[in-house]
C-alpha cells in the first residue's frame, strides 16, 4: 500500500517537473506563471497596463490578420445569399409598402408620446453628444463573452466605462481599454448590468445579459404596468452613461420580461463610442 | 537526374516538417481566430481541449507546454477572459495528459476516451475556481453541456489525429 503511494507520487512528480525532449519549461513553472498572472489581472500599474495592452494589441491584430480568409468568406457568402434573397425581399419590400400606405397615423399622437418621453428624460436627449466611431475588428461571440473589439483605444481618447451605440442605439459599454482597440461588453452578455427606464410607465429595472438575443428586465417594481412593445432606455442612475439612450422594446417570454434590442447585434461592422461630456 | 533526386528529398523533408508542425499550427490557428470552442445550434466543442490532451498524451513534443501556455493567452486576450486562465486550465489538463501516458502501459481509444473524463473534469474545476476568482460569470449550464459535448466527439478527433500520427511516425521511419 505504502509502496503504491509512493508510485503515484513520483509519478505526478514525474508528470509535473519533467521537461521531457524539447521543453524548456516544465509544467509545474508554467502553472505557477499562469497563477502569478491571474493574480496580476487585478493590479492595476502603468507598466502592468502597458504591457497587457501591448500584448492584447498585438494578438488582436494577429487575430484580424488569422481570420481574414473566414471572414472574406463569410461576406462573400451573405452577399450570394442576398442575391439569391432578392426576389424574395422585392415582394416583401412591395407588400410593406402598400401596408404602410393603407395605415392611417396619427401625427398628433405621435407628437404627444415624442413630448412625454422628453418630458421623463429631461430632455438631456436633444443635446449633442461627444461621439466617436470605430469600425469591428473581432466580433467572435462566445457564449462566455459577448463582446466585441474596435479598432479605436485610449489614442481616441476611449475610456472603460462609457457607452457604445450603434447609429443611436445602445448596444455595450467599454471594458477594457488598449492603445489601438477596446472592448465592449454588449448588453447581451451575463456580465452585463445597465440600469434602465421603461416608458410610457416610467418604471425603472437593472437590464441583465443572459448570452442569449433577448436580455431580461430585472428588479422590476412589484406593480409595474409594463406591456409589450414599451421602450427601454438608460436612465443614467450610475452617472457614466447619458440618460435617454434607446437600447430596445419590451418582449414577454414565459411570463419573463425581455427586451427586443433595437439593433440586430451579428450585423454590427461600425459602432459609435459616447465619450460623455455634451458640447 | 541528381538535381531533381535532391528536389525530391527537399520536397519530402518540407512536407515531413509541416506535417510534424501541424498539430502546433492548428493549436495557434485556433486560438488565434477564436475557434477554441465551436459553436453548433444544440451543442458546442471544446476542440482547443481535445487537441492539447490528445498531442501532449501521444506526442508531447509536437506541441510543447510553452507553446501551449501561449495559446492559451491567446485564447484568454481573443475571448476577454482574465490572463492566465485559460493557460492554466490547458496546463492542468496537459499534467493530467502526462500522468495518463506515464501510467498506462497499452493505449487504446477506450483508455484515452475514459481518461479524458477525468482530464476534463479537473481542469474544468480548474477553470471554474480561476473563474470564480476572477469575478466572471459564466453559463454553468453551457460549461457542462460543452463538457459532454466535449467527450462524445473526442472519438472523431482521435481517429483523425491518428492518422496524421501515423502519416508522421511512417515519415520519419522512411
Amino acid at each position: 500500500m505504502e509502496t503504491s503511494r509512493d508510485d503515484v507520487g513520483i509519478v505526478i512528480r514525474s508528470a509535473f517537473l519533467k521537461k521531457g525532449a524539447q521543453q524548456k519549461l516544465s509544467l509545474f513553472a508554467l502553472t505557477i506563471i499562469s497563477i502569478i498572472l491571474i493574480f496580476a489581472e487585478t493590479i492595476q500599474t502603468k507598466p502592468l497596463d502597458y504591457l497587457r495592452s501591448i500584448t492584447k494589441d498585438i494578438i488582436y491584430r494577429g487575430s484580424v490578420l488569422i481570420s481574414s480568409p473566414a471572414v472574406g468568406a463569410k461576406i462573400i457568402g451573405n452577399s450570394v445569399k442576398n442575391h439569391i434573397n432578392l426576389f424574395n425581399e422585392y415582394e416583401e419590400l412591395k407588400r410593406e409598402n402598400t401596408k404602410l400606405k393603407e395605415e392611417a397615423y396619427d401625427p398628433n399622437y405621435i407628437i404627444y408620446e415624442n413630448t412625454q418621453l422628453r418630458k421623463l428624460l429631461g430632455d438631456q436627449n436633444s443635446s449633442k453628444q461627444n461621439l466617436v466611431s470605430a469600425r469591428v475588428m473581432i466580433d467572435k461571440q462566445s457564449v462566455y463573452l459577448n463582446s466585441f473589439v474596435i479598432n479605436s483605444g485610449s489614442n481616441r481618447k476611449i475610456k472603460k466605462g462609457t457607452a457604445v451605440l450603434d447609429g443611436k442605439n445602445f448596444i455595450g459599454r467599454i471594458v477594457d481599454v488598449n492603445f489601438f482597440s477596446s472592448r465592449i461588453l454588449l448588453v447581451t452578455d451575463l456580465n452585463s448590468k445597465i440600469p434602465v427606464i421603461i416608458l410610457p410607465t416610467g418604471d425603472q429595472a437593472i437590464l441583465s445579459g443572459r448570452g442569449t438575443e433577448q436580455p431580461l428586465l430585472d428588479f422590476l417594481p412589484e406593480n409595474h404596468g409594463i406591456q409589450i412593445g414599451d421602450k427601454v432606455y438608460t436612465s443614467g442612475k450610475e452617472g457614466i452613461f447619458s440618460p435617454g439612450i434607446p437600447i430596445g422594446e419590451v418582449a414577454i417570454d414565459n411570463s419573463q420580461f425581455n427586451v427586443s434590442l433595437f439593433s440586430d447585434i451579428s450585423q454590427i461592422l461600425f459602432v459609435n463610442i459616447n465619450l460623455g461630456g455634451f458640447e | 537526374m541528381s538535381n531533381k533526386f535532391f528536389m525530391a528529398i527537399l520536397f519530402k523533408q518540407i512536407r515531413f516538417k509541416f506535417l510534424e508542425l501541424l498539430p502546433l499550427i492548428l493549436l495557434f490557428f485556433i486560438s488565434l481566430n477564436g475557434n477554441s470552442i465551436i459553436d453548433f445550434k444544440f451543442f458546442s466543442i471544446n476542440i482547443h481541449y481535445i487537441l492539447v490532451y490528445y498531442w501532449v498524451l501521444k506526442r508531447p513534443q509536437s506541441l510543447g507546454y510553452g507553446f501551449i501556455f501561449i495559446s492559451g493567452i491567446v485564447s484568454d486576450v481573443i475571448f476577454g477572459l482574465p490572463l492566465g486562465v485559460t493557460p492554466l486550465t490547458l496546463m492542468v489538463l496537459a499534467a493530467t495528459a502526462t500522468y495518463i501516458s506515464l501510467v498506462t502501459v497499452r493505449a487504446t481509444l477506450l483508455t484515452d476516451w475514459v481518461s479524458f473524463i477525468f482530464a476534463l473534469l479537473i481542469s474544468n474545476f480548474v477553470y471554474f475556481i480561476a473563474l470564480y476568482f476572477s469575478n466572471y460569470t459564466i453559463d454553468y449550464l453551457y460549461l457542462f453541456k460543452n463538457s459532454i459535448s466535449t467527450f462524445i466527439f473526442y472519438p472523431v478527433l482521435w481517429v483523425l489525429f491518428g492518422m496524421l500520427l501515423n502519416i508522421i511516425g511512417a515519415n520519419k521511419r522512411a
